[in-house]
């Protein structure tokens, strides 16, 4: 076992990729003799040659466009968006060619490509830099989307991604860069958990409470202070976006009869949305009160000097969570 | 076979066309795709191929007509099947083509209807199913193996399902004081319903000290002789499992302490025959339990521990400032015991009314939710089965409870001498822990010297 | 508008050998690489022109009776799709855009294939694996950038083919052109750009698009260009060869600007009489590609009229063959909405998949399930 940080882990995926297959090539802006704005492929260039890991000229479409004929041709492109906000020009490339080219050739033509995009806030930029994206993508058919909480998650599943024939976004909490974890390097990838798994990071039988990414170590936290407060939540990291691994969920919800999802993103048709209607659907009939969601509110992202205020926060979700048990929270006695 | 060409849509949602010019004429051989004529657009000529190889039949419409998308124009006799060489004759060409498909669905004029649906149970109109729909019957073969609706997680750490119910209902058993745990519900696969809530708190009997109304479904079959059973197994399940477990509940938490006090209290039941003599009292029922009533509001107000709670999950006693009296009652179910709410502030006149209005009510089994839920100390009249004296079982969640015993004429001492008045027993059980054993008699005390001299009624308040 | 002058001889700036008259002319730059073009392989050439363009007035046709959905003619585009197509070879990977049906009919794509993208029996109809084309590409542009990923591919393996991305006038407008011909110029990339200036987007013509011609943008970018008339199969052919000599000798990408002009309307019920003259499709019908190779052949002795009623024939039999195709192309089954989104489980999807075969299931079997929308049973 060795002790790396959420960067350095990834960094491992992508070698120990490479080193398995020789088609993994990787293509993004500042990635080779930089080693990455946040040093995530350092060190690839000289070891792998800058055949297979590619500066490109600055065009997002490009480099997701050129990483589709790449496929064609046999590849297996890992391309690197330098930064949440700079997804939308390669949005069309994503949604109308990578997502749906197996399906428009029957089967015939693979897009075996990940997409690894730093997201999330908390590092106190200037815009564009703090975004959450990935409903957009969520909300995509064709494409899988996950998202890695901690160095171990981050080696497996970045590696399964780039092993699934399926194209995957990758979404890394750059917030969570410099956190360490321990990462077992030889795990057999075959035995760990599915790329699409759900996991009870902490067993708890007062409420479920449900996130990802970022807000994973938050959601820990809260557990922690809401034990001293002698509520017993049970922390699920959905691992996956696209598919949402429900049995996990709906497995507690039916025990704890309390729901609560949070994340950074904003609340309207975030990803609570969709895990609060499906969860209502799975559950009603042993739900004790009306989900929550803890999320961004339905602005573009704010200034770093108020981001703190936007960001769910150990507070708040724990707020929502007296607001699910029925007791007294910030919002008790309003109707609605 | 006889063939006939529609005026096709020729773009830009045009709806008709004018005929320019035919250059066949009936009786002509035409090749596939020959030009056969020219319409006119709103702008343009445009050609029209033919469609069919063979001869020409009919032309319907001559130069210079102006023409309906969709409308015969001309038509070919063709060799060979139908169906291979055009579109279906009987379908008009409706949807317009637009500058990338086929067009939208034109909108029908009929009255839109729901296809056949092939499982037992399916609405034959658009109207919804009420309650829970059931599972479809007698679909055909070719359905796909079920999928379970979410596999179950193997987790070892997943105790016995949770009782299933809705949210509201949930509420409603929680306002009602009903451990959903104990009931069987009769929705879908077990789903505990309203009715069943509801119906449940009209079977919870009240006191395990009073004897209780056996409810028709554990009736023990008669004893026959011959091969009958020796012993007959009931399971314990429904009404009588919560019943149990809240009388198990009750007397196992709260310390129980009963006092009895015997009273003549002739001279009230004389108050009573008064008042219903006066017109004021003529359109209620006044009994012993309407004068008891109103003791206990006097006696509560002089000794509040009798009217209070015990708040363990908050670690505080609540004392309650209004008096929400339950009255036992019988149902066709059994006993329940709906409560006068704010009873305190009701007079004989009010109280009468009260109690008639939850007797009548509970003996056609209507008595609504909230009527059960709320109460704060219980009346339970064992006199009219011909009964002195009890040792009830507090309501649980209340401090006190007041079992009334028959009127009867007893030898008693009257002043000085014997005589035989009206004597009735009461008996009083309440919480130790939020009843001093003084309070306790403090209150009963008074109650009877209510009954016994309702004028004390004056000197109490 | 771009000038049409009806000056059959080349024009300024753009690389011509047959003139639109049959007569031929020697081209500094084209010509070496058509020297060794017999006649015979012209009239090839020919007949290959003969039979799209008889595919395409077919495919027309069957839209006119509601058997396509709609079809994107290619009148007028004969010699840029032969000539482009004939100059490649097997191992050459094609990104088309949506109306190179010609070329993919050359490539080998089976007529049924070609005709379930408009009939909408299915998206697209063939592997792209099999003779090295990808599949009718709608949004603009985006195919350049496949092209050119693809042909760095090519480069990483060492091979010595390339590929071709067709584009439009159009198509030069939008951004992704232009980041591949970026990258296509960073990674020396054996990518050729094959333009066909048909001179209308739609209702746009090209002078909206383009200030000056299209060919000039690429040697901006460090791209060599060349400008030919799209309407010569010779001059087309030899362009494509030019381009695809520099690709495999690893000289990087070229472009090509085809000038030509699209006869017919953007698709089967667009209606170009509301944005273009009489007057420029009576200029540009005298400088139709077939008829040039037919006077030409003529001229040479080498097309008598049993050739061209043997030519016609197979022409006619390509049609008949596709009209078939098309007619017989059944409905997809309902539950193949479901195929082939991922390759492998994907439990929301699947979930779905079972819950609609369940519904599906439900009905009374006293109409077909396939199909509730009229018009579109054949």
């Amino acid at each position: 076992m060795s002790k790396l940080t959420l960067t350095q882990a990834i960094n491992a995926g992508l070698r120990k990729a490479m080193e398995d297959d020789p088609k993994v090539v990787l293509l993004g802006e500042d990635i080779g003799t930089l080693g990455g704005v946040f040093r995530v492929t350092d060190g690839l260039m000289k070891d792998f040659g800058s055949h297979r890991v590619i500066d490109t000229p600055l065009a997002e479409s490009a480099i997701i466009g050129t990483a589709v004929g790449l496929a064609y041709r046999g590849y297996r492109p890992v391309c690197e968006i330098q930064f949440d906000g700079f997804i939308y020009p390669g949005f069309d490339q994503i949604v109308s060619q990578v997502a749906k080219l197996h399906v428009r050739t029957h089967g015939k033509v693979t897009m075996p490509l990940t997409i690894r995009v730093p997201f999330g806030g908390g590092i106190g930029s200037p815009e564009h830099h703090s975004e959450s994206p990935e409903a957009y993508f969520v909300h995509t058919s064709g494409l899988r989307v996950i998202s890695a909480s901690n160095p171990q998650d981050a080696y497996t599943m970045l590696r399964q991604a780039i092993a699934c024939d399926d194209p995957v976004l990758f979404f890394e909490p750059k917030r969570r860069y410099h956190s360490k974890g321990e990462v077992d390097l030889d795990a057999d990838l075959s035995r760990a958990p599915a790329m699409g798994a759900a996991r009870v990071v902490s067993a708890g039988t007062d409420a479920t409470l449900v996130t990802y990414g970022p807000l994973v170590p938050t959601a820990l936290d809260a557990a922690k202070a809401a034990a001293d407060d002698g509520v017993s939540l049970e922390v699920i990291d959905l691992r996956s976006l696209s598919p949402i691994d429900y049995a996990p969920i709906v497995e507690s919800v039916r025990r704890t009869g309390r729901l609560v999802v949070t994340h950074e993103a904003s609340e309207t048709l975030g990803l609570g949305a969709e895990i609060v209607a499906a969860v209502t659907e799975r559950c009603f009939n042993y739900l004790e009160a009306a989900p929550v969601r803890v999320t961004g509110f339905d602005i573009p992202y704010p200034p770093s000097k108020l981001e703190k205020h936007h960001l769910p926060d150990l507070d708040r979700i724990l707020d929502g969570v007296d607001r699910v048990l029925g007791r007294p929270n910030s919002l008790s006695g309003l109707e609605g | 076979m006889i063939e006939e060409f529609r005026l096709p849509d020729l773009g830009e949602g045009l709806t008709e066309s004018e005929i320019v010019a035919w250059h066949v004429a009936v009786g002509d051989t035409v090749a596939l795709n020959q030009v056969i004529g020219e319409v006119e657009t709103a702008k343009a000529v445009v050609e029209l191929p033919s469609p069919f190889a063979g001869t020409v039949t009919a032309i319907t419409h001559e130069p210079g007509t102006t023409v309906e998308v969709g409308e015969v124009i001309i038509a070919f006799e063709v060799e060979g099947a139908a169906g291979a060489s055009g579109p279906d004759a009987e379908a008009p060409q409706k949807r317009v083509p637009t500058l990338v498909g086929y067009g939208a669905d034109p909108e029908s004029s009929s009255r839109p209807a729901r296809r056949a649906r092939a499982f037992a149970g399916a609405p034959a109109t658009t109207t919804t199913t009420t309650g829970a729909a059931s599972a479809p019957a007698g679909l055909p073969a070719v359905l796909p193996a079920v999928l379970p609706e979410t596999p179950p997680a193997p987790s070892a750490r997943v105790q016995a399902d949770r009782p299933r119910s809705t949210p509201p209902v949930r509420k409603l058993a929680r306002d009602m004081g009903i451990n959903l745990e104990l009931l069987a519900g009769s929705g879908e696969r077990g789903l505990i319903t309203r009715g069943d809530v509801v119906a449940f708190a009209g079977d919870r009997p009240h006191g395990a000290g009073t004897p209780v109304a056996v409810p028709a479904s554990s009736v023990l079959p008669a004893r026959t002789a011959g091969d009958a059973a020796r012993e007959v197994r009931t399971p314990i399940k429904g009404v009588r499992k919560f019943t149990a477990a809240a009388m198990v509940q009750s007397a196992f938490t709260a310390p129980h302490v009963t006092e009895f006090l015997t009273v003549d209290v002739t001279a009230g039941m004389e108050f009573l025959a008064r008042l219903r003599g006066s017109r004021a009292f003529a359109d209620v029922k006044l009994t012993p339990l309407t004068l008891a009533a109103k003791a206990v509001c006097i006696g509560i107000a002089r000794q509040p521990s009798l009217n209070s709670r015990w708040d363990e999950a908050a670690q505080e006693i609540v004392t309650m400032n209004y008096v929400n009296l339950g009255i036992a009652a019988a149902t066709p179910r059994g006993l329940i015991v709906p409560n006068i709410k704010d009873a305190q502030a009701l007079g004989m006149h009010g109280l009468a009314e009260a109690i008639g209005g939850l007797s009548a009510t509970a003996r056609s089994g209507k008595t609504p939710p909230q009527d059960l839920a709320g109460g704060t100390f219980s009346i339970t009249n064992i006199g009219v089965f011909g009964i002195d004296a009890g040792t009830p079982i507090l309501n649980p969640g209340e401090a006190g409870i007041l079992a009334l015993g028959a009127v009867r004429n007893t030898p008693w001492e009257y002043q000085g001498g014997i005589a035989l008045r009206q004597v009735m027993t009461l008996s009083l059980s309440f919480d130790h822990r939020l009843v001093d054993g003084e309070q306790g008699s403090r209150f009963l005390a008074d109650v009877g010297a209510v009954m016994a001299d309702p004028a004390m009624a004056l000197a109490l308040s | 508008m771009l000038d049409t002058s009806s000056d059959s001889g080349p024009q300024p700036g753009i690389h011509q050998i047959i003139a639109a008259d049959g007569t031929l002319h020697a081209d500094e730059v084209l010509s070496p690489f058509v020297a060794d073009v017999s006649d015979e392989q012209l009239v090839q050439l020919y007949r290959d022109m003969v039979v799209i363009r008889r595919i395409d007035t077919e495919a027309t046709a069957l839209q006119r009776q509601g058997q396509l959905a709609l079809w994107p003619p290619m009148l007028g585009q004969e010699a840029s799709q032969i000539g482009s197509v004939r100059a490649l070879e097997e191992d050459d990977f094609i990104f088309p855009t949506y109306r190179e049906n010609g070329v993919a009919y050359c490539r080998g794509a089976d007529l049924a294939g070609i005709m379930s993208t408009w009939r909408g029996t299915a998206n697209t109809g063939w592997d792209p694996h099999e003779f090295n084309m990808a599949t009718p590409q709608i949004i603009i542009g985006a195919q350049t950038l496949h092209a050119t990923g693809y042909a760095m591919g090519l480069t990483m393996d060492g091979k010595e083919s390339l590929s071709i991305a067709y584009l439009g006038d159009g198509a030069t407008s939008q951004g992704d052109v232009h980041e591949s011909m970026v990258f296509a110029a960073s990674f020396q990339a054996p990518v050729i750009f094959f333009c066909q200036n048909n001179h209308w987007a739609i209702s746009e013509p090209v002078g909206l698009q383009a200030h000056s011609p299209i060919a000039g943008r690429a040697p901006g970018y460090g791209i060599p260009s060349l400008r030919v008339d799209g309407n010569d199969v010779l001059a087309v052919l030899a362009a494509t060869r030019w381009a695809g000599a520099r690709a495999r000798s690893g000289g990087g990408p070229s472009f090509i600007e085809a000038v030509t002009y699209r006869m017919g309307a953007h698709t089967t019920a667009d209606d170009p009489t509301r944005y273009r003259g009489v007057t420029e499709l009576e200029e540009w019908g005298a400088k139709d590609p077939i008829a040039r190779v037919r006077a030409l052949l003529t001229a040479r002795g080498k097309l008598d009229a049993g050739r061209e009623a043997e030519i016609a024939g197979q022409a006619d039999a390509v049609a008949a063959e596709l009209r078939a195709a098309c007619i017989n192309l059944p409905d997809p089954d309902p539950m193949a909405l479901f195929d082939n989104v991922y390759t492998g489980d994907h439990a929301i999807l699947d979930r779905q998949r079972d819950h609609f075969a369940r519904y599906l299931a439900g009905f009374a079997a006293t109409e077909s399930a396939t199909t509730t929308l009229e018009g579109s049973r054949s």
